[in-house]
């Protein structure tokens, strides 16, 4: 039964437990949930007013209009756009969360944190176009901050924001501000997005669509301020060996999982529960305290710190059904409200810690940057508590756990490349995709989705490029699977790479000091830190003097979910990346639209969406791009 | 061996639970097309469903053919194309002119002369632009319970066996008569 369901083995163990118990997970939800509205999968349903809900008959004799006399393309089109809006607004608010919290920094009122990485404050100075020469850190790091919050209050439309300036191609910027795409103001674009799709507004399905790239765009600015600054606080990630799936759970330890997506908290967790480790193991806990990550939280502290990866999306409720986590403290984004009953059934503490999300049954532990440091005691404190009251004989424990090599930001592959050509870098890398052993470049991302065997599509069409030389990166919860499969370790490289691949990532990596190859697939982050491929391509196409939509790398999303994710395919298709979805997108009930995004997109951006439900047709279909795009080169 | 007379099955759709939300309609369309959702919409097909949610005072509920044991529909065909068949009341296509006087006499509303996907006859330009249709229990669908039955999301439509429902009501009062009956012996009651 759980065959069709994940492909992690753990959830196989975890899942007959859960049933003995009688607790329902997602799986049991999606079932039961079946089947699912076809007018909903299709997007033509409208409840965008009262007069509402209207549904357009995609098939027959039924109503073409809805009640406001809105067709399927318009319908199909605000509500997609409506999901960009939602992924933008999540994205940058956890940006303007981090740049708010720089800006703390800077006039010294978080004594919690520090700037971890002033090269990289420095390096991103330089990037923005301030002038970091003889000024203090910390006036350095105000100017960042207010550069970034610019981005978030600048009402000039025809000046584009600060970060997405900074961070494209110039042919790219030309291309997009020639389309009226470039975003001015993160906060703006996202409320116009709102207000063009209110009843009686924008019913042009392309102008609509343009509007929701716009927003996307918006969402790859707060991505990209989100990451760098994270970076300059906590510390830029750089190759570090840890583990990953539910194994990492220990059973002689306060477990505490931090799950989520923000690291201003987990960070603060990590630095308290080291100073608390005797207090856990006065409780009886032989190996104080383990933290471990879930979800884009866990890749925050996983590529900065070696914290090692229970699980990803889909399956955090497992990490619960082991009876040994005995705190799951949560932040923002994806974190499945089931969680705190499931909590209840065991002795785990649920605790939320942002005022703006909340979850009924839990515990809320209100987390302020002025108090970080008390609240993650506080926290670790609950959890040490719980600890004390798990059942033993509740303890599940599944036996599975991989290496992964993890923390492959883009300073961290230029470090590795270095080491091969110190003076130019990026020259053993354009070399390498010139002569062919390289074929291409394919960046990984997105969630997983009760639609596919949780993170089959990840691994079989990561196994098939792999093969056929294509150097792999990942993110998010893409990057959660390659890690729980194995796929980030050096044993990886030498079973899956194609024989060119491999030897390029054997002498980067020996070069580099891994005794060995680099993992298959390169670890850059959380989903947010999307935008460090872009600054690689960004990087590698300024270098030949082309622009993003003429390199061979395409982008997957194989088993997509969230709005973040219909964001960031977007805006990825924007900057002229071929991105492949392996979840239908709820767009094909209007044909227009689905052409739009699919086929005219490539003469607008260079990039296109291509949909392709079955993984090793994917592969294929990602292979003929690659192709394409080298023969397009002359290479 | 003497022939056994059932009545032939109906689907049955509670009105209580019934939300409007078409999805029997949409999902009747899809079975009888002989594609998936998806790909329908992609290649812009016209499907048009077998059954059809009628809103009526405060309730909603989907119509369809009632299988009617002694149809009018069949009685009134000029060319003998509906028949009892297969426990149901079944549609010869070959034999139907689309003289659409089936669709006159259904009280229910049931039938249409229309084709089930547009593409094929008008194309060839022949003047027939179908047959009658109605609900067939999606026996031509390969599916073990008509689709609207499995799409809908409260539940609100059955298929009803009536030697099931009826021997399920006789067993009910049954039990409630022989729990009285216990009394009037009780009391020596006699009629």
């Amino acid at each position: 039964m759980t065959t069709n369901q994940s492909i992690d083995p753990s959830a196989a163990a975890l899942l007959p437990v859960a049933k003995k118990q009688g607790i329902s997970t997602v799986w049991d939800r999606h079932k039961a949930m079946q089947p699912q509205c076809g007018f909903g999968q299709l997007g033509v349903c409208c409840r965008i007013c009262w007069k509402g809900p209207c549904r357009v008959d995609p098939f027959g004799d039924g109503p073409q209009v809805g009640i406001c006399g809105a067709n399927a393309d318009t319908i199909v089109a605000r509500n997609v756009i409506r999901m960009i809006a939602a992924g933008a607004a999540s994205h940058s608010e956890h940006g303007r969360h981090i740049a708010l919290a720089l800006l703390g920094v800077a006039k010294g009122e978080l004594p919690a944190y520090q700037i971890r990485d002033e090269q990289k404050l420095r390096s991103v100075a330089a990037k923005l176009g301030i002038n970091s020469e003889g000024k203090e850190i910390a006036a350095i790091a105000e100017e960042i901050a207010l550069a970034s919050l610019e981005d978030f209050r600048n009402q000039d439309h025809d000046k584009p924001c600060n970060w997405i300036a900074s961070a494209l191609t110039a042919k790219r910027l030309e291309r997009l501000a020639g389309l009226h795409v470039l975003p001015h103001n993160i906060d703006a674009v996202i409320t116009q997005i709102m207000a063009r799709t209110h009843v009686g507004c924008d019913s042009d399905p392309v102008n609509l669509i343009l509007g929701g790239i716009k927003g996307a765009l918006a969402d790859f600015d707060g991505m990209c301020l989100a990451t760098e600054l994270s970076d300059a606080v906590f510390g830029t990630p750089s190759p570090v060996v840890t583990a990953a799936n539910l194994g990492v759970i220990k059973e002689g330890a306060v477990n505490i999982a931090v799950h989520g997506h923000n690291p201003l908290l987990s960070e603060i967790v990590c630095d308290v529960a080291l100073l608390m480790d005797d207090e856990a193991r006065k409780a009886g806990a032989k190996d104080g305290i383990n933290i471990i990550g879930i979800c884009c939280t866990g890749n925050e502290v996983m590529v900065r710190h070696g914290i090692p990866l229970a699980t990803n999306y889909l399956s955090q409720e497992l990490a619960l059904i082991t009876g040994a986590v005995d705190a799951m403290v949560v932040d923002v984004q994806c974190i499945m409200p089931s969680v705190s009953e499931i909590g209840a059934c065991f002795h785990t503490e649920i605790i939320t810690t942002m005022d703006d999300n909340k979850i009924t049954g839990a515990r809320h532990v209100r987390f302020r940057e002025e108090t970080a440091v008390e609240n993650a005691r506080q926290i670790v404190g609950f959890a040490i508590d719980a600890f004390k009251r798990r059942d033993p004989l509740r303890v599940n424990i599944p036996d599975f756990k991989q290496t992964a090599i993890v923390g492959f930001g883009t300073e961290a592959i230029m470090g590795a490349l270095g080491a091969i050509n110190a003076e130019d870098p990026l020259k053993p890398l354009i070399d390498n995709i010139a002569n062919g052993n390289i074929r291409g470049i394919a960046l990984f991302a997105g969630c997983n989705n009760t639609q596919v065997a949780q993170d089959s599509s990840f691994v079989t069409i990561a196994k098939k490029l792999a093969k056929n030389n294509v150097l792999l990166l990942a993110t998010g919860c893409g990057a959660g699977s390659f890690a729980k499969h194995g796929l980030m370790s050096q044993e990886a490289t030498d079973e899956y790479a194609g024989e060119s691949l491999k030897a390029v990532l054997t002498a980067i990596g020996t070069a580099a000091g891994l005794n060995g190859p680099l993992p298959l697939v390169l670890h850059m982050g959380s989903c947010v830190d999307n935008s460090r491929a872009v600054e690689v391509a960004g990087a590698v196409a300024n270098r030949l003097g082309v622009d993003l939509d003429q390199l061979p790398l395409v982008a997957s999303a194989p088993e997509a979910m969230s709005e973040k994710a219909v964001a960031i395919g977007t805006w990825s298709v924007a900057l002229g990346i071929p991105t492949h979805l392996g979840i239908m997108p709820q767009i094909t009930g209007s044909a227009m639209v689905t052409e739009l995004l699919t086929e005219t997109a490539k003469e607008l951006f260079g990039g296109y969406f291509m949909v392709e439900l079955d993984p090793n047709q994917a592969a294929d279909k990602l292979l003929t791009v690659i192709d394409e795009r080298r023969k397009a080169l002359g290479i | 061996m003497k022939k056994q007379q059932h009545e032939n099955a109906i689907v049955f759709a509670d009105p209580e639970r019934c939300l409007g939300c078409h999805s029997c309609e949409l999902s009747c369309a899809v079975a009888h097309s002989g594609c998936d959702l998806y790909s329908a919409a992609i290649k812009g097909l016209t499907l048009r469903p077998r059954n059809k949610v009628v809103a009526a005072g405060d309730a909603s509920i989907p119509i369809q053919c009632r299988q009617c044991e002694d149809a009018p529909c069949a009685l009134a065909c000029p060319t003998g194309a509906i028949l009892q068949q297969d426990s149901m009341v079944s549609i010869r296509e070959k034999n139907c002119v689309g003289c659409k006087v089936c669709v006159m006499v259904c009280p229910f509303g049931a039938i249409s002369v229309k084709p089930d996907a547009d593409g094929d006859l008008e194309a060839e330009g022949r003047t027939n632009r179908g047959v009658a249709r109605k609900c067939d229990l999606c026996a031509r669908t390969g599916r073990d319970v008509p689709a609207c039955i499995e799409a809908c999301p409260t539940k609100a439509i059955t298929l009803v066996n009536l030697d099931d429902l009826r021997q399920t009501l006789l067993e009910a009062r049954a039990a409630e008569l022989a729990h009285s009956y216990k009394y009037l012996k009780q009391r020596k009651v006699k009629p």
